[in-house]
């Protein structure tokens, strides 16, 4: 009798600890950051050398990308509106790598000649306070234009400022 | 003798010929060029095709019955560059791919070359845009110095950027 009670008893213990675990998991999952508004700034490339067009088609593509992922209001570089934006976050991006591959050589080996670009997004208040840091990467492996990694990098950057922003209306 | 002097003749002039004209194209001013619109203006869809030129102060740019017009002297940046791109596109290039024995491939090797203009200006409220054009090689030039005489601003090569409009690319970076 006493083993059957002690066997129930430690069943009891095993199922408690391994129920509290996802519940402990939920606990600890990071909050969201309040911004009512987002600003991106111009990418910014003073080491690496990225042409004019990369450059603007990252920016154009964040931005486009930050709208899609429900961010009702993103405010472009030198926007003047923004000024009076309370809860306004910037969005400072730097490109920390960047190798140019060729659409040719993907097209006739499939294995060689991707485009990949590094850019350091750095979410911050409007005084500089750092809220947020993070690398992001777009790749094109296969198929497209080289422009296309500026696509890739957007869609993981507008991510990124979905996984920790909140915006008002939208959780 | 004389049929071979001709040969000859016809032979040079032909090469002359073929050497001038596209360069006399690539420099005739002025006229709409046939661009494809990559990405970046207001209200335009992204790879709309349509004709590009510089009228009145303004860049225009005419496509599906719809045009739009940017003030040169909103423009802070016009910047030219070589790009290439197969010369075989679209959705036969697509299909192309299935093709046996590795056709697809093989017309992946045949590009043809194109320049691209990438412009940055701001609206009304000081937002900054960028616009990214594809055109015939030797347009983008033509309509660059266009813009500078109409009132756009350009950054030299070499001229340390601005988080306002930056760009450290040096003109004509050729990549395929």
């Amino acid at each position: 009798m006493n083993r059957i009670l002690s066997a129930g008893f430690r069943l009891s213990l095993f199922t408690l600890i391994f129920a509290a675990f996802p519940l402990l998991a939920q606990k600890s999952k990071p909050t969201k950051i309040k911004a009512a508004a987002l600003q991106v700034e111009m990418i910014q490339s003073d080491e690496i050398k990225l042409p004019a067009e990369f450059q603007v088609a990252l920016y154009e593509n964040l931005i486009r990308q930050l709208e899609k992922n429900g961010f009702s209001l993103v405010y472009r570089d030198g926007d003047r509106n923004a000024a009076s934006v309370a809860n306004l976050v910037v969005l400072h991006s730097t490109v920390r790598g960047f190798k140019v591959g060729s659409e040719r050589a993907r097209q006739v080996t499939t294995v060689s000649g991707a485009t990949s670009i590094t850019v350091h997004c750095q979410f911050t208040s409007p005084d500089g306070t750092s809220l947020l840091e993070q690398d992001v990467n777009g790749k094109v492996r296969f198929f497209g234009s080289n422009l296309k990694a500026t696509y890739d990098f957007a869609k993981k950057a507008a991510h990124v400022a979905n996984k920790n922003f909140s915006t008002p209306g939208r959780e | 003798m004389t049929s071979r002097t001709t040969t000859v003749l016809i032979g040079v002039n032909s090469l002359f010929a073929g050497l001038v004209i596209p360069v006399a194209n690539a420099q005739r001013g002025s006229g709409p060029v046939k661009v494809v619109q990559l990405t970046g203006l207001v209200g335009v869809k992204d790879n709309a095709k349509g004709t590009l030129g510089v009228e009145n102060g303004q860049l225009h740019f005419v496509h599906s019955k719809a045009s739009s017009d940017l003030s040169a002297s909103s423009i802070q940046d016009v910047v030219t560059a070589a790009d290439s791109q197969r010369a075989v596109g679209g959705t036969i290039g697509l299909m192309s791919m299935a093709a046996p024995y590795g056709g697809g491939r093989v017309l992946s090797l045949f590009r043809t070359k194109i320049d691209t203009l990438t412009v940055q200006y701001r609206d009304a409220d000081g937002g900054l845009h960028g616009a990214v054009f594809t055109m015939p090689v030797g347009t983008a030039d033509v309509i660059k110095k266009e813009l500078v005489a109409q009132g756009a601003h350009t950054i030299a090569p070499g001229e340390p950027t601005s988080a306002a409009s930056s760009s450290s690319t040096p003109n004509k970076e050729q990549k395929q």
